[in-house]
């Protein structure tokens, strides 16, 4: 009877058990505990932009380094200590190639599965959310998404104008194990216009960043004038360190273009560029004398940059230490910027290439990143959209229509950087020509221009006057062979 | 003599230190010793009382009341006695019990100050009508005493053979039953040998038990932590060792000396590690039962540091971590049991796979208070025999062989000679610095422990202390430790008993300041480690390299650094840790057979790190100038562990005619939680400054680091062991088990075993017939356990925080992994089949066993396209096999008064093989394959998994040696062709490193008063890879100093036919199995010599027992293969001498 009783007891205490045994981790955090409150989704949302600004994605190798090196923008010495030299002759079979080009692949679609996750919770957890919060969270996790694949596309597919309808990459909009089939360039293209129509249609409403009250400045310190940090919540400041309104315009845009669809995305350029939300950068502050008034990255102008202060010291040793480093040889940059002719007065080359001469020769060494041990106008930050880009699209989107419009949109932007001449330009082969060009002067060291190469199937021009041919074998970075044996691709 | 003047020489070395410790340790004692011994003095023998009609047992508590006499009787005795009446008014005592005993069927006894109550003597029974047909009984008296010294022996137990009645004696050892002529009496105390007594008539007995230390008390037990069941009848697979067998084997170390009573307990060698006293060392019982999981990293065989195939560790009934068995003094070990096969593990559930090791600790004796103390010295010096290094001269012929002095681009021979000559200068003028030697030392270890026992028959009490120091063979590494322990044990009658043990244990271990000894063996003889006025130099040489790379930085300064310097600095990496036991158990006797017991354990462990690297230390040496305020690094981590550990048991054993049962049920509950907190800190300004409030910073873009874990675990358990006469037996077990490391779909699961035998000895017609034969047992059995070494959450997906990385807008949360919710136990089935046989009255014991083992859906990883976001996930896939035959021998040569001469051997052979892995295991062979080509692992072999093959397989290119021609490897390519390029799709499985026979042998001599044990420990048949010879002879960099192989037999002119490579090529050579030896090991791990004082001049001594012992370990070892053992700390020869005493 006894050893009945207790069995009794025992079952008892079994079947209250499993819950006991239902443990929460603690430095970590469970997925649907995390969706339960409000600032979790915040913190799941600002995870993907710390995420994406990680040292392999775009806080340093995919803004500053891998594709400025196959862009040609940099010379690099024989012993090369960074490792890049393989990159810039496009050897996609060298280990240490292989092992950058795989991590940013892994890393970019790790920040896309945080944003699917984001929306697969959004929807069902609706109610926890005040609609602002609701429509930021799930529009930047839908824009975020798109721009993500969109590089991606970029990286490892064919150009559209080489390869509409090539495989390129898995559009992923789960979150599960199972593999995504991969999709063509129109498909990735579409879907991610899908996504960023979407993303602007809902943050048209409840982006804060759309309100006259919400002046572009400095950080607060810096610039009184600003409300960039003026909210209460930190959740709704510094829109353009996120993916806002503009920035989706911008995307899209860029997206437009790159599928040849130019009056959408000529469209999409004015309303960024006719809200005129984005003041030029002063001339004062581009070429302030005291660090405390500096502004070398032309802050106020970004559409959308990744909040990157923890990647100093990786950019002075990217471009800072000598013969190490990523530098420019000092006849190459003089071509580049050229500085013959039109050139000469352009505070990009003054403000930005800083000439170093020793043993081993004359070059000039990158400045647009350095920082005052903090003090300058700005945050460090990694480019991701900037305003010229927009008049550059519109530029192009317009030259079939009316050339002069389109040069004037290239010359205003020239015009802010200190090149007064006018371009004069007879057919449009050499528009393009200048345009690159100008565009090559720009983002140098941003990571734009090798897509501009790619997107208008241009030979690409070395440094030392060596023309690399378009072709799929330079533009096409090959997927990670993890992904073809596990992806089945 | 030889030892007396050793002792004398131990106990005077003994430091200052400990010393005063010791007496100020013995003043506490001799407190709590004053306050536990409550007086019984002062009570008068006069009695007042006024009953009327008051039972006998309640006038017996009033007298015990007031004259502090205690009554001895049964309570059966008792029940048919009269109420008696008195009325008496401070009278004597014995008139007062003569008047109670007046009219009863009982009488008394006075025995100085207890009451002994007994039946009245047979003849006083009134005659009885009918005639009785049962035998009368008799009343039998004793006296139970010490054999050594008859000191009455208190509480011993008297029982009537076949019958469930017995007695216990009393104070004065002395005892009286009630028997049938003829029948057989038992009588047994804990640590005595027992005796069995033919009674015949009512006459005094006199009865002397033996003190048998040798023979623990548990020995034809098996305790599972659970249950204590017989050992003739339990089918399971168990191993049991007393702890004093286990000290003989080694004293400073008894889970080294496991093994040489079951080599199927193997301690994993770690050739790394060596010596180090802070290692704690890996284990794996019966092969291993899963993977070695890496967080993806290539793993080569010296880096493997998980320890996934650790057995459960059970102490007094729950479980500990091993380093809690690691600090475990040895002298509170009562028993150690081995639990091995399904039968025996089930009872464990999803903590069983991997074995159970059952450790029971000395629980305190009633009786007199008794002191227990023991001194060990141990005096521990390097083994350097594995290593043979090149001398100055030689040293610098060989630089010169390998053609460091020809002239490359930039310098021109006259500057080559140069350089040759000043170090040439340093050969003539006599420096040849033993580099080995420096970091090292001969130290003294010292340890006392002491034991202090007694109480009554209804309390009893422990108090244990030990000081322990144990300095490691590299100068500065010690680890020291602390016990205080005790023990109290309540039963305020029969039916009740309760248990409280407390232990506090400090431990406080400090890493050496010389660093890796490898260092030491690469430095050149000729290099001063000092100046003419004896400053340690720091820079010692510089060399030149061509790096054959571009321009200005084709040519590399590399400095060498003196490892000396950085010892001389104030860095320390030092630990410690706290850990409070308490266990608390209670034991109910419901009714006869049926007991219910509980027990409730907590541990508390709080453990810290602190490592300061000096800002002056050579690893700062070439910091540039703008950094040199980053000099010099404090790291800080704590860790609180916190155990509850909780199992209720209830127990029914019941002899129903020839059925015997033994049944338990219970449930177990455990939780574990882990906090580990820890910040860094850097920029130090000098080196006297060690302090972390002087560091200047935190790390660049450090934030502090925690990490909180938490494990729950619930069982419910059931035992059956059934015998039928003891010939035919059975076990079963059953064990469910929830668990908080598994996926939301899997939270419980069932384990089981069933195990058959037969006592085939205990058949009438096998005794007539094979009357050699004393003891033959078949066992069998099998089961399915499991095991949850990994950890926690895996089955979780969940999200970390950027701490410190926020982004302007927040902190941000990022997904971790793909938590798979289906994740399962790794379950094992384990079957077992063996025999035990003794022949000619036991004295040749053999025992034979078999097991196969496999395990079934080992924890992998399962690869994913990166598209999903994660490389991969954790799954159930993948099986494993292991088996093997046991075997053990025991031989009794000689057994009389005199002399005592055993023999052993032990031995094991394991074969383990993959049987089926996931696609994730082979994308990390293929990620093996890519990594095996860089520089620095393109000469270990690495490890990878294949069907087929075992976990432990060695892979390697195939080579054909060296062509005589020109001194290149010709390699054996996949398709038998020959090469001389290596080409890593060529490596193949080449060698199972796992030995064909692992054992143990040995004997044990008794003479007299001396005991004689020596034990080897061997390893046949195995192969294994010779790091040493590719890394110190092939790949010798010719700048640092090298194995004398190098001079000897490498490649020097075309017709040499050379083992190793030209001696001028500078180039790294690949893996292959050139470099696979045979690997066949013999060491002699232990010799013992022991010798017991005659009780008349321990007496002298004013101690009961003396004993003297000299224990020395791994004394000599011998291999087929010449390796350099101990590559970051050296194996060291120890020598221990140990007075072991009671009073």
């Amino acid at each position: 009877m006894k050893i009945f009783i207790w069995t009794l007891l025992l079952a008892v205490m079994f079947s209250s058990c499993k819950k006991w045994l239902d443990v929460k981790p603690e430095s970590q955090i469970e997925k649907d505990e995390l969706f339960q409150t409000e600032s979790g989704f915040q913190e799941a949302l600002n995870g993907v932009y710390t995420n994406c600004s990680d040292g392999n994605s775009y806080g340093f190798q995919l803004t500053f380094a891998m594709q400025d090196v196959l862009a040609q923008n940099f010379t690099i010495a024989p012993k090369d200590y960074l490792g890049y030299l393989q990159f810039s002759i496009f050897n996609y079979l060298d280990p240490h190639v292989v092992d950058l080009k795989n991590l940013a692949w892994t890393k970019l679609y790790n920040a896309i599965v945080n944003c699917n996750l984001i929306l697969q919770n959004v929807e069902t957890h609706k109610t926890l959310l005040s609609d602002i919060n609701y429509g930021l969270i799930k529009g930047e996790a839908l824009a975020l998404r798109a721009y993500i694949h969109f590089d991606l596309l970029r990286l490892f597919a064919p150009s559209y104008a080489n390869g509409a309808t090539a495989k390129a990459i898995p559009y992923v909009k789960d979150f599960s194990n199972t593999v995504t089939p991969t999709s063509n360039v129109t498909e990735v293209l579409n879907a991610a216009i899908v996504d960023l129509n979407a993303a602007k249609d809902i943050l048209k409403s409840v982006d804060p960043i759309l309100s006259p009250g919400y002046i572009i400045g400095y950080p607060a310190a810096n610039d009184v004038t600003s409300t960039e940090e003026s909210l209460s919540s930190l959740f709704w400041q510094n829109r353009r360190h996120r993916i806002n309104y503009y920035a989706v315009c911008g995307e899209l845009a860029r997206v437009y273009l790159y599928m040849d669809k130019k009056q959408e995305a000529l469209t999409n350029a004015l309303e960024v560029i006719n809200s005129r939300k984005f003041p030029w950068t002063k001339i004062p502050d581009f070429i302030s004398a005291n660090p405390q008034t500096i502004d070398r990255i032309l802050y106020k102008e970004l559409v959308f940059a990744w909040y990157d202060p923890y990647v100093k010291d990786d950019l002075v040793y990217l471009f800072g230490s000598g013969l190490s480093s990523l530098y420019i040889e000092k006849n190459a940059a003089n071509t580049l910027y050229e500085t013959g002719g039109v050139g000469g007065e352009d505070l990009r080359f003054k403000q930005w290439l800083k000439p170093v001469s020793d043993v081993s020769g004359d070059r000039y060494e990158l400045q647009k990143y350095v920082r005052d041990k903090d003090a300058n106008l700005h945050y460090l930050m990694a480019p991701a959209l900037r305003l010229s880009e927009l008049y550059y699209i519109a530029s192009e989107c317009t030259y079939d229509t009316d050339p002069a419009k389109a040069t004037a949109y290239v010359d205003s932007v020239r015009y802010h950087r200190g090149i007064n001449a006018p371009l004069t330009i007879p057919d449009k082969a050499s528009f393009l020509n200048e345009l690159v060009k100008e565009a090559r002067k720009e983002f140098y060291g941003e990571g734009q221009i090798f897509y501009m190469y790619k997107r208008l199937n241009r030979n690409l021009a070395g440094l030392t006057g060596i023309s690399y041919p378009a072709s799929d074998k330079i533009f096409v970075l090959p997927l990670p062979n993890s992904e073809i044996d596990y992806g089945h691709r | 003599m030889v030892f007396t003047a050793f002792c004398k020489a131990g106990l005077f070395s003994l430091p200052a230190k400990p010393k005063t410790m010791l007496v100020m340790k013995l003043t506490t004692i001799l407190i709590l010793v004053g306050c536990l011994q409550v007086s019984a003095a002062g009570f008068a023998q006069k009695v007042s009382i006024s009953t009327e009609n008051a039972p006998l047992k309640k006038v017996f508590k009033e007298i015990k009341k007031q004259t502090g006499y205690t009554f001895f009787y049964s309570t059966r005795l008792l029940e048919n006695a009269h109420n008696v009446s008195l009325s008496a008014k401070d009278q004597d005592l014995r008139k007062v019990l003569d008047e109670c005993f007046k009219d009863q069927l009982l009488i008394y006894n006075i025995v100085n100050k207890t009451i002994v109550v007994s039946p009245a003597p047979i003849r006083d029974f009134p005659p009885s009508a009918q005639p009785d047909t049962t035998p009368v009984q008799i009343r039998v008296n004793g006296k139970i005493t010490e054999a050594q010294n008859n000191t009455p022996l208190a509480g011993a137990n008297i029982m009537v053979k076949g019958a469930a009645k017995g007695e216990t004696s009393n104070n004065d050892g002395e005892f009286s039953i009630l028997v049938k002529p003829g029948s057989t009496i038992i009588i047994s105390y804990v640590g005595f040998q027992s005796r069995e007594l033919r009674v015949r008539d009512n006459s005094f007995l006199s009865i002397k038990l033996s003190l048998n230390a040798n023979k623990d008390p548990l020995a034809n037990m098996v305790v599972t932590g659970y249950q204590v069941i017989n050992k003739e009848s339990f089918t399971g697979n168990t191993t049991v060792i007393s702890g004093e067998d286990l000290k003989k084997v080694n004293p400073q170390n008894f889970l080294q000396s496991i093994q040489v009573f079951d080599p199927s307990f193997a301690i994993v060698q770690n050739n790394l590690a060596g010596s180090n006293p802070n290692i704690l060392p890996q284990i794996n019982v019966r092969g291993s039962t899963a993977l070695p999981s890496g967080n993806g990293d290539v793993l080569s065989r010296t880096s493997l540091n998980s320890n996934v195939n650790l057995p459960t560790f059970i102490m007094d009934g729950f479980e500990v971590s091993l380093e809690k068995v690691y600090d475990l003094d040895v002298n509170r070990i009562q028993s150690v049991t081995l639990l091995k096969d399904a039968a025996a593990t089930a009872i464990y559930g999803s903590r069983a796979a991997n074995g159970v090791m059952v450790i029971t600790t000395k629980a305190p004796k009633e009786g007199k208070l008794q002191m227990f103390y023991n001194y060990e010295l141990n005096v521990t010096g390097p083994d350097l025999s594995g290593y043979h290094v090149l001398d100055a001269r030689q040293k610098l012929d060989y630089e010169m062989l390998a053609g460091l002095y020809k002239p490359v681009a930039g310098i021109t021979q006259d500057d080559q000679d140069v350089r040759y000559y000043a170090k040439n200068r340093n050969v003539v003028s006599g420096v040849n610095t033993y580099w080995l030697s420096q970091p090292l030392r001969t130290t003294f270890g010292h340890k006392h422990t002491l034991y202090l026992e007694g109480g009554s028959n209804s309390v009893r009490y422990g108090l244990d202390l030990r000081y322990q120091t144990s300095p490691g063979v590299m100068k500065g590494s010690t680890r020291d430790r602390y016990t205080l322990g005790m023990d109290l044990a309540y039963n305020p009658n029969k039916v009740f008993l309760f248990k409280n043990v407390l232990t506090v244990n400090q431990v406080n271990s400090r890493e050496s300041p010389y660093g890796g000894f490898s260092t030491y063996a690469t430095m050149n003889p000729y290099y001063p480690k000092t100046d003419s006025a004896g400053r340690v130099i720091q820079e010692l040489d510089s060399w030149i390299i061509d790096t054959h790379g571009y321009g200005t930085s084709q040519y590399v300064t590399d400095v060498v650094l003196n490892p000396l310097y950085d010892a001389s600095l104030h860095s320390f990496n030092k630990s410690s840790y706290l850990e409070l036991i308490d266990a608390f158990s209670g034991e109910w006797n419901i009714s006869k057979g049926l007991r219910l017991r509980s027990l409730i354990s907590y541990t508390k462990k709080r453990s810290t790190q602190d490592v300061f690297e000096s800002p002056l230390s050579n690893k700062y040496f070439f910091y540039p100038t703008y950094l040199l305020s980053r000099r010099g690094a404090y790291a800080y981590q704590s860790i609180d562990e916190n155990t509850f550990d909780g199992s209720v048991t209830l127990n029914y054993n019941q002899q129903l005619g020839d059925h015997y049962v033994n049944l338990m049920m219970g449930s177990n509950i455990r939780t574990y939680t882990s906090d580990l907190k820890g910040f860094g800190a850097i920029g130090f300004t000098n080196d006297r400054f060690t302090n972390i409030g002087f560091a200047n910073s935190y790390p660049l873009a450090s934030s502090p680091g925690g990490n909180f874990s938490r494990e729950r675990l619930f069982g419910a358990l059931l035992g059956l062991n059934y015998s039928w006469k003891n010939k035919v037996l059975m076990d079963v077990n059953l064990r469910t088990d929830g668990s908080s490391k598994f996926g939301s779909d899997n939270k419980v699961a069932p384990f089981w075993a069933v195990g058959l035998g037969w006592n085939a000895h205990k058949e009438y017609f096998f005794a007539r017939n094979f009357p050699a034969i004393s003891q033959l047992r078949f066992r069998v059995s099998t089961g399915m356990t499991g095991s949850v070494s990994f950890p926690p959450y895996l089955s979780k997906t969940t999200y970390s925080y950027y701490s410190s990385y926020w982004y302007s807008t927040g902190v941000g949360a990022s997904v971790n992994n793909y938590g798979n919710d289906a994740l399962k136990w790794q379950r094992t089935r384990e079957s077992d089949i063996g025999m035990d046989l003794g022949l000619f009255n036991d004295k040749l014991l053999f025992s034979p066993r078999y097991y196969y083992k496999i395990t079934n859906g080992l924890l992998a990883d399962i690869n994913l396209p990166p598209s999903t976001g994660f490389d991969s996930y954790k799954a159930n896939l993948g099986d494993m096999a292991n088996r093997g035959f046991e075997l053990n021998v025991k031989y009794t040569i000689l057994q009389n008064k005199t002399w005592t001469v055993n023999v052993f051997t032990n031995l094991v052979h394991n074969t383990n093989k993959i049987l089926k892995i996931s696609d994730a295991l082979k994308a990390y062979n293929n990620k093996v394959d890519q990594a095996q080509q860089t520089d620095s692992l393109k000469a270990s072999p690495l490890l990878r998994y294949n069907e087929g093959q075992s976990v432990n397989t060695i892979y390697a290119v195939r080579s054909l040696g060296i062509d005589p021609e020109n001194g290149k490897e010709i390699f054996i390519k996949k398709d038998g062709t020959h090469t001389y390029t290596w080409d890593v799709r060529d490596v193949a499985p080449v060698a199972d490193p796992t030995p064909k026979v692992t054992g143990s042998f040995g004997t044990s001599i008794g003479y007299k008063r001396f005991l004689f044990n020596a034990n080897f420990f061997t390893m046949l048949g195995g192969k294994d890879y010779n790091q040493t010879l590719i890394d110190r002879v092939e790949n010798a960099d010719p700048r640092y100093n090298v194995d004398s192989r190098v001079l000897a037999d490498r490649w020097k002119k075309a017709g040499d036919k050379a083992l190793f490579k030209n001696i001028a090529d500078l180039n790294t050579s690949e893996l292959s199995d050139r470099f696979i030896q045979k690997d066949n090991e013999l060491t002699l791990q232990s010799v013992y010599l022991s010798y017991d004082l005659v009780p008349a001049s321990a007496a002298r001594l004013g101690m009961r027992t003396c004993r003297l012992a000299f224990t020395m370990n791994d004394v000599f070892h011998w291999s087929t293969m010449k390796i350099e053992r101990g590559i970051d700390y050296p194996y060291a020869r120890s020598f221990t001498f140990s007075v072991q005493t009671s009073f």
